[in-house]
């Protein structure tokens, strides 16, 4: 994957690690975290989870804002006169319609965490005991194989 | 725009104190703050104290050895692949770590499960083996579900711990989940939120497919329990004083249960499962 010269990045609350791949790989680029406003009340998020939260993103050298994700991000990197959005992935629905939304405007980049397993076929999603069968051996290897 | 929140705290009653100023309406779900702190640094105190062989033979216990690092993983702080390095040194021979690797592997799972299905993960996977017909099942979580008023002394310390702290064990999830479905009949989909909006481990994807797994439309059979299961894993710490202890509706083997909240399910041929 291509290198962005002038990215900001965008930390979501999938990936609240220090030493997430996307702030790993542009150290020192401006990055934002944005409290989605629209999801917070969709979900009835409680008070405790919003501090629990808040204390993950403390502890990250990023700019805090609310509001509408997108709308947010790009503004941000504007003021940045970023060239694109660096960010690592998640699964939800959501996080892939604000993605297409941001990459409809600027180049988006996803840098993948590293994985828990890496199958080397498609698995059997049906149920755990088949997916179990095809990844143990690889879930159990030892942490200098990682 | 938004201009930018704050950074700079003393101290944690003051960003407390910010955090009530700026989101008012989280309020309504309950001013509780949990005693679990977020943060990196936390986390790598928890995963200092990590003892997979206790883990492997107490977790089902509530006072067993679990982790408590969900909340942490559920947001990235913490990624399964670094819990797992840590169980693995921690460890002589990595068997002893198996079991907690394994638990990680239904994380992964139902990750993986989510990011095929989506939205999907609110629907029934399967039709709900239960012979209940599916408009039985109510839309709402019932009052005194919520306001811990049942008069079981066990859901309702589930309950108000749930509220309270934002985290339950494993084995108190599973209760509180099918004493919701089986026993109230309420659909999985109103416990899912219920769980999503107090959980610091809140996740749509085990959150949800959790729930469809006790409900059946994630799995063969329903999942239920009875006193004797409750009581051995809790140490019998909530019948003990239970208003409700002569008049447990848990309180039978598993074939009554089953005869009882089932009655028009199909019978399977093996026993019921109690336990995962
Ligand atoms: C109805 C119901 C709802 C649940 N909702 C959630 C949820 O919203 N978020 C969530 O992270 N887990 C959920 N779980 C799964 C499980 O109960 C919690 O992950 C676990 O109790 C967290 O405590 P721990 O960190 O001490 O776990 P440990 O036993 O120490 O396990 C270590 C880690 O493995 C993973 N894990 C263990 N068991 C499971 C499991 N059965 N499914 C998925 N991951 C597992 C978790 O990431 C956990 O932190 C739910 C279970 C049920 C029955």
């Amino acid at each position: 994957m291509s290198l962005s010269k002038q990215p900001v990045v965008w930390v979501h609350a999938d990936c609240l690690s220090p030493t997430n791949p996307a702030l790993m790989k542009y150290p020192g680029a401006p990055a934002l975290f944005v409290w989605d406003d629209e999801l917070l009340t969709e979900w009835r998020i409680s008070f405790k989870r919003i501090v629990f939260i808040y204390e993950c993103i403390l502890e990250l050298p990023v700019v805090i804002r609310r509001g509408d994700v997108v709308s947010e991000l790009l503004a941000f990197a504007a003021e940045q006169r970023a060239d694109s959005i660096v960010t690592n992935p998640s699964p939800s629905p959501r996080f892939k319609a604000i993605s297409s939304r941001i990459a409809a405007k600027l180049p988006l980049q996803v840098v993948p965490v590293a994985p828990f397993v890496r199958p080397s076929a498609p698995l059997d999603l049906g149920r755990f005991s088949r997916y179990w069968r095809s990844v143990e051996a690889d879930a159990m290897r030892p942490p200098d194989e990682a | 725009m938004s201009t930018d929140m704050r950074r700079d705290f003393a101290d944690r009653d003051e960003l407390i104190a910010y955090l009530r100023s700026e989101f008012p309406a989280a309020l309504a779900e309950g001013a509780a703050v949990s005693a679990t702190r977020g943060g990196r640094s936390a986390a790598e105190e928890r995963l200092g104290r990590l003892d997979p062989a206790r883990y492997a033979a107490s977790r089902n216990f509530l006072n067993g050895a679990v982790t408590r690092l969900s909340a942490y993983l559920r947001h990235g702080v913490l990624s399964l692949a670094e819990l797992r390095s840590a169980a693995l040194r921690a460890v002589d021979d990595p068997a002893a770590a198996a079991k907690l690797i394994n638990e990680l592997g239904w994380r992964d799972y139902w990750q993986r499960v989510y990011a095929a299905i989506g939205e999907g993960i609110w629907r029934d996977r399967e039709p709900l083996k239960t012979g209940v017909p599916a408009k039985s099942y109510a839309a709402e979580l019932p009052e005194d579900l919520a306001t811990a008023t049942t008069g079981l002394a066990c859901i309702d310390a589930f309950s108000r711990e749930l509220v309270e702290t934002g985290y339950l064990h494993n084995h108190a999830r599973m209760w509180l989940a099918a004493y919701t479905i089986h026993w109230r009949h309420v659909a999985w989909q109103a416990g899912a939120r219920w769980f999503l909006s107090h959980l610091l481990d809140g996740d749509p994807a085990s959150n949800n497919l959790s729930w469809q797994w006790v409900a059946s439309s994630f799995s063969h059979k329903p999942y239920i329990f009875n006193r004797a299961n409750l009581e051995r894993y809790s140490a019998g710490v909530y019948c003990r004083d239970c208003p409700l202890r002569t008049a447990c509706p848990f309180d039978a083997d598993y074939e009554e249960l089953e005869q009882q909240l089932f009655p028009r399910a199909p019978r399977p041929a093996e026993p019921p499962r109690r336990r995962r």
